[in-house]
């Protein structure tokens, strides 16, 4: 005698199928699912009060849900304007403090009678103004993409464009931080410099990969029309 | 009413039936249903990114909430949510006040 096969639970299933498409940040795309899956079984729940058997309720659940076509253009729109935003607040708290801090190294070695060698300064200049424009460009962003957007529609290239920011700002932090950990080799206050460098570099690694996940996000078809 | 022509109005319509008090993803549904009884054919699973995204705004707020065993997430209507829900009443009135006139003139009225 074979066991009866077990049927798959339809809300999962469904539930598995849209996550499978949907890319974003984790914690907001289990969120979204978690209250598509309550909303699932609460009509289950209530189709089978109706007199449904709970296979055949969980299945009409679905389908008046929509389809994972029907439904992942809007979850996933959301979900690429919620990691531009994370991008661009990474961006734009953290450009401030490190900048500050440059600077802060830049006083010690002027009040020390030294100064970094020319071209780390002019690469400090450089990367300080990249870094400051990517900062001002994400306080925008985030901006547009929140209380701005109830009077404005969000430009469709909005997230490519902080994505963008984002790597840009990235790029600009990994080179301020070869150059203080080289100015630091070379500098009598060596330990300011390295602090320095190396708190550029955990920001460098935590606003670069931010971006590459907005980038991602950001390439994805929008599909169908674009709400704010 | 088709899903189509019900998108334009999910915000307006979201944020109505959460005037009179905070309400979970599936009461929400519920609750537009039963006061269009059931003329409004709403796809349901768009409602969710829907919240998300008035709460993006600043139109709701939402918070987690213990239902027995199972967490249900709850979204209420701030003081913006309330401003843009009146425009939202006073621009549909104008509109179906102006679309009427012009479908179903008063007698005389036409020329």
């Amino acid at each position: 005698m074979s066991a009866a096969p077990v049927r798959a639970d339809p809300i999962e299933e469904h539930v598995a199928a849209l996550a499978a498409v949907l890319h974003g940040p984790e914690r907001d795309k289990a969120r979204m699912l978690d209250e598509l899956r309550d909303g699932l079984v609460d009509t289950a729940d209530a189709l089978v009060e109706q007199g449904l058997s709970g296979h055949a309720a969980a299945r009409r659940a679905v389908r008046e849900f929509g389809t994972v076509g029907q439904l992942a253009p809007s979850f996933q729109h959301e979900l690429t304007l919620i990691q531009a935003r994370h991008t661009a607040r990474a961006v734009a708290l953290t450009v401030p403090v490190l900048l500050a801090c440059w600077y802060l190294v830049g006083m010690a070695d002027l009040a020390q009678g030294r100064q970094l060698p020319a071209a780390a300064q002019l690469l400090a200049a450089a990367t300080g103004g990249v870094a400051a424009t990517a900062a001002l460009c994400a306080a925008a962003s985030l901006a547009c993409t929140g209380a701005l957007a109830r009077r404005l529609p969000v430009w469709h290239r909005l997230p490519l464009v902080v994505a963008w920011t984002g790597t840009t700002a990235g790029i600009a932090f990994a080179l301020s931080a070869l150059a203080l950990t080289t100015a630091s080799a070379m500098s009598g206050n060596w330990q300011l410099s390295a602090l320095a460098g190396a708190a550029t570099l955990v920001v460098h690694a935590r606003v670069a990969a931010s971006a590459r996940v907005c980038r991602e996000c950001a390439r994805l078809p929008a599909g169908g029309p674009v709400p704010a | 009413m088709r899903d189509d022509a019900v998108r334009g109005h999910l915000d307006g319509l979201l944020l109505a039936v959460l005037e009179s008090g905070p309400l979970h993803g599936y009461a929400i549904i519920a609750a537009v249903q039963e006061r269009s009884r059931g003329a409004l054919e709403l796809r349901k699973g768009t409602i969710y990114p829907a919240l998300n995204r008035l709460e993006r705004l600043g139109l709701l707020r939402s918070e987690w909430e213990s239902v027995g065993e199972r967490r249900r997430r709850r979204y209420r209507l701030t003081d913006a949510g309330r401003r843009s829900l009146a425009t939202e009443r006073a621009a549909w009135r104008e509109f179906t006040a102006a679309i009427g006139s012009v479908l179903d003139p008063a007698p005389g009225a036409a020329t």
